[in-house]
This record gives C-alpha cells, structure tokens and sequence, in this order.
C-alpha cells in the first residue's frame, strides 16, 4: 500500500536485476495480476524485455504468466523472439490464474481456463521443443503438478506453501515424471521463498511484518489455496488473519547458518531453484539491497556447493 | 519539421542509440514482425532517454486489453515516451475504430466500460459471476495521454473523421495540412542532394515528423548525413547552409 509511482517500480527493477546480475544471481521471477490498484504488471514479457535488454547473463523467468487470457501463437511467437533477442535466456512460467475479473476484463469465460490452458501448453510445448524459451509450471493441486511432472516441466512452487506442502507436491511431480519413463535430463524444481538473513531480533520482527503487509494483496486478490490432501485450505480473502499468519510462519529467517540449513531441506526435495521473495510491502529500499547483497555472500555460495560434496 | 528514424528488426537496440546520439525526435519499432513489435519497442526504450518511442501497434490480433496492458508497461518503462501507431491491417473501418477506441479506453484515467460493435469490455459472461461492471487497467501510462498515430487502409477514412488520430502519410496524397500533426515515412537514398531536395518537399507540404528508412549503406555515416545535412535543413526555413557545409571542428586530440 506504499505509494511510489510506477513508472519508479519499473526503473527499480531495472537497477535491482543490474544489482543482483552483478552479486552472481542466476534469475530473475516476475508475476502477473491484472486491474488491481497498485499497477501490478499486467504484461510480464514487456517487462521481462525491459531486463532482458539491459543485462548479459541473467535469466529472467515468468512466475507465472497467465496463458489462458493470451492467444498462444502470439505469445509463442513474442516468447521466442525476447529468447532470441537475449541469448536463450527467458524462462516462460505459465499459470492459469483464478480471478473472474481478469477474465471477463480480456472476454473470457472462466469456464474456459482449463481447456484454454491445455491447448496453449501444446503449443508452447511444440515451440519449447523447436528451441524456444523453456516452459514452466505454476501449480499447487495434485492433477495439474502430476501433469507438469508428466511433461517435463519444472515448477516454481508458490512462497505461500508451507514446507511439507512443497514435499508433498514434489513427490507428486516425481511420481509423474517417473510413470512417463522420459530419457531426456530430468528438470529441476523451484520454489519462492520468503527470506530474511538477520541475527538482530528487531529486524526479523521488521521483515516478518513486511511479509505480513504483502500477502494481506492476496485478500484483496481473493486468493484461496485450495487443501491438498492432508494439507488444508488457506483462504487468503475469508479467513485473512490465519492464512496470512501462516505464510509469515513458513518465512525463513534467521543467521545465515539456520537459512542455509532450512534451505538445504527443499535441496533434498529436489528443489534447487530458490527464487528469494525480497520485494515487500513497507520495506525501504535500502533495506532490500541489504538483503540482496547479505543473500549473495552469505547464503549462496554455500548453496552453490552439491549436498554430495559437503562431506 | 523533425526526423525519426525506422528501426530495422533486430537492431532496435544500437540503432535507437545511434538515433538519439543523432538528434533524431524518436524511432519507430515494429517494422518487421507486428507480432514482436512490443519486445522491440522495449529494447529501443532502455537504449534511450530522450527519444519518442513510436511502436507499431496491428489491430486484430489480439484482444485490445491486453495491448493496452503492454503498452502501459512500455510506457512505463519509457517513462512517457510512447506514441502507439495503430494499424489497422485488414479490418475494415469499424472494426479498426472500435479496437481503437477500446484501446485509448483502456489506457485513459476512467474506468473501462465498452459496449461496441465487436469489443465488449468487461464481456460480462455468465461464469465470471464475481467480475465488477468495470474495469481499470493497471498501471496506467506514464504519460497523461498517449499519442495515437494510424496508418493502414482504413487509416485514411478513420483520420479524417477523428482529427485527433494523426494518419502517417506514406505518400503526398495521404498529406492534409490542416491536421495539427502530419506525420510521413519514407526512405533516403544516401545521395545527400537528392535527399535534401526529397525532404524539403515533405516539410514544404506541411509534415511535422517524419520518419526515415534507411538504405543499404554504413549505418554511422548514413545518420550523420541526416544529423549535420538534412536535419539542419528542415529544421528551420531558409537554413544558411555554410553551417553544414563548413569544416568539422576538430577531433579532441587522443580520441579515435
């Protein structure tokens, strides 16, 4: 609810990628609402383009573009030439959004996600498999994350999930990975992530407040986390209080010690892209790039190292 | 009158660099593939800082929302620097006014409610029972209110009913001297005196920006041919042409 003006927030993403670029990040995840107050980014392959042509290495993915309000030739098409244009180094993660509002606003008929969402995956799947940029997943049900396991496509799990969720949902993935008997190099898996490296009392209170403040935009979004088998429902709009509570618990922070250590537990899982949510309501910026750079000496260069190694 | 230069596809990048180096008031992105037109204005913007970033923009294929959410992203990125040419492609008058009109809707300050004769925005459809009358598309552009340009068959018919859409005469038959803007594209030969005499008829009939392709040739040389010779000469009525025809002053020394 901070107020900045927009054309800001997108010259900020700019100068954070140049930083993070720069501290040996590998990627960059951006998401997508339509409609909503605040300008969040309703097109995330301009801005994608925007980070893109100013960097050299940095990966910049989609998490998660929503497919079924684009046409898929088109995005493929415009997909494939922001790959082209950066040297193969757009991630296309795709989801199927929830909100009525942002169907009826592009004259699609909610009922249509699924099947709408089914045939733009096969045409990006042709696309992905004549080198274009590399699919991902956002799911969070047992069907769509069997589904993505079943194809191939690696996941980015939502930061909202708490741990023995992601556990769940990997092994989910893997089994369908496992019952399609595919040769070619198996994926690897995602996750979003809430973290705060800090030692000081005062501060972890700060950032878990800030991660607070940023999931009370999933009430306002309406967001329900539908319950997965032993996993209950989080409904983020009708019972705000808890659910925010338990996304702030599922918030690693922290010595740089413990972070590594709970971080090594979704390593275990097979997750191995971490996408680090640093981007919260009410944090300064000087604040961010603190964490930015605390993440990138402190935390990442024992996470580059494989667990095989360690001993 | 004031110079712009087209953008060939693939080279937005060092060419709108070059383009402001030169002076030119903006690009235009989109030459090639209307469907990646966006993507290329996007990588002509963050080369840039001044420059007026004109993006081709073809009614049709998609649903005009969602172009309007990426060029409200563009414009964001440009901080303001977006100018949409519309064109209408193959749809016919109304079609392409009714997108049109969806379109700068979308990307004004009032809520969006459209009942027209193709666009129904919000569509109001039986399952999405939770969708407001309504919508805002978000975020708005930088700029308080982003030019429109048009261009494509319908264009004609369209401009001289809508004074407001400024059409992009690609021949001196398109050319109306009443408009408050006349844009025009066409290309230069490189040959400095045939180029001088072709662009001094474009400003003499009345155009206000005109936008230039380039021929074959050394991109450098080409833009300073337009920057230091032709430029100048449309850029001010009788032009004392000693200036440009003068000496370069001298290189700082040591610079290559």
């Amino acid at each position: 609810m901070l107020p900045m003006h927009w054309g800001r927030a997108y010259r900020d993403l700019r100068e954070y990628a140049q930083l993070i670029e720069d501290l040996d990040y590998d990627e960059l995840w951006l998401s997508e609402h339509h409609f909503f107050y605040d300008g969040y980014c309703p097109a995330l392959l301009p801005a994608a383009a925007s980070v893109l042509s100013i960097t050299r290495r940095l990966r910049v993915g989609t998490g998660m573009l929503l497919l079924p309000m684009q046409d898929p030739h088109r995005l493929a098409t415009v997909a494939h030439d922001l790959n082209q244009r950066s040297g193969g180094r757009l991630d296309l993660g795709v989801g199927m959004g929830y909100r009525d509002i942002e169907f009826d606003g592009h004259g699609i008929s909610r009922k249509q996600r699924l099947p709408r969402m089914l045939r733009g995956l096969e045409v990006l799947e042709a696309e992905q498999r004549e080198g274009g940029a590399t699919l991902w997943m956002g799911a969070q049900l047992i069907d769509p994350v069997k589904r993505a396991g079943q194809h191939g496509h690696p996941i980015l799990f939502s930061a909202a999930l708490p741990v023995e969720r992601c556990r769940t949902l990997a092994g989910v993935w893997e089994e369908g990975w496992r019952e399609s008997g595919r040769s070619e190099p198996k994926p690897t898996l995602g996750a979003l992530r809430n973290i705060w490296v800090t030692e000081d009392d005062e501060e972890r209170a700060a950032a878990r407040d800030w991660v607070r403040a940023s999931y009370v935009q999933y009430a306002g979004l309406g967001w329900t986390l539908p319950a997965v088998g032993e996993h209950a429902q989080a409904d983020f709009a009708e019972e705000t209080d808890n659910a925010i509570q338990a996304t702030v618990e599922t918030t690693i922070t922290g010595s740089a010690d413990e972070c590594v250590e709970q971080l090594r537990e979704f390593e275990a899982m097979g997750i191995d892209h971490i996408a680090f949510r640093l981007m919260l309501d009410g944090a300064p910026r000087a604040a961010i790039e603190s964490q930015i750079r605390r993440l990138a000496t402190l935390v990442m260069p024992r996470l580059r190292s494989p667990v095989g190694s360690r001993a | 009158m004031r110079l712009g230069l087209v953008l060939a596809e693939g080279h937005e990048k060092e060419l709108a660099r070059l383009a402001e180096e030169h002076g030119l008031f903006g690009v235009l992105a989109g030459s090639g593939d209307p469907l990646t037109a966006v993507n290329a204005a996007v990588y002509a913007s963050t080369a840039t800082e001044f420059a007026r970033i004109i993006v081709r923009v073809s009614l049709g294929l998609e649903h005009p929302v969602l172009i309007a959410e990426e060029l409200a992203v563009l414009d964001n990125v440009n901080n303001g620097r977006t100018v949409v040419l519309a064109d209408t492609e193959e749809l016919d008058e109304e079609a392409a006014e009714d997108e049109i009109a969806v379109l700068r809707e979308a990307l004004a300050g009032r809520p969006v409610q459209h009942d027209g004769p193709v666009w129904k925005v919000p569509a109001g459809l039986p399952a999405n029972v939770t969708a407001p009358k309504s919508i805002s598309v978000t975020p708005k552009p930088a700029q308080i209110e982003v030019p429109f340009w048009i261009t494509g068959r319908a264009g004609v018919a369209i401009s001289a009913r809508d004074r407001s859409l400024a059409l992009l005469a690609l021949s001196p038959a398109d050319l109306d001297g009443a408009r408050p803007l006349q844009s025009a594209r066409d290309a230069i030969s490189g040959d400095v005196a045939r180029d001088r005499e072709r662009l001094t008829t474009w400003a003499g009939a009345g155009v206000t920006h005109l936008l230039i392709d380039l021929p074959e040739g050394p991109v450098g040389d080409l833009l300073t041919a337009i920057s230091r010779y032709l430029a100048p000469e449309v850029g001010m009525p009788h032009f004392p042409r000693v200036m440009s025809e003068s000496k370069v002053p001298l290189p700082w020394p040591g610079e290559r």
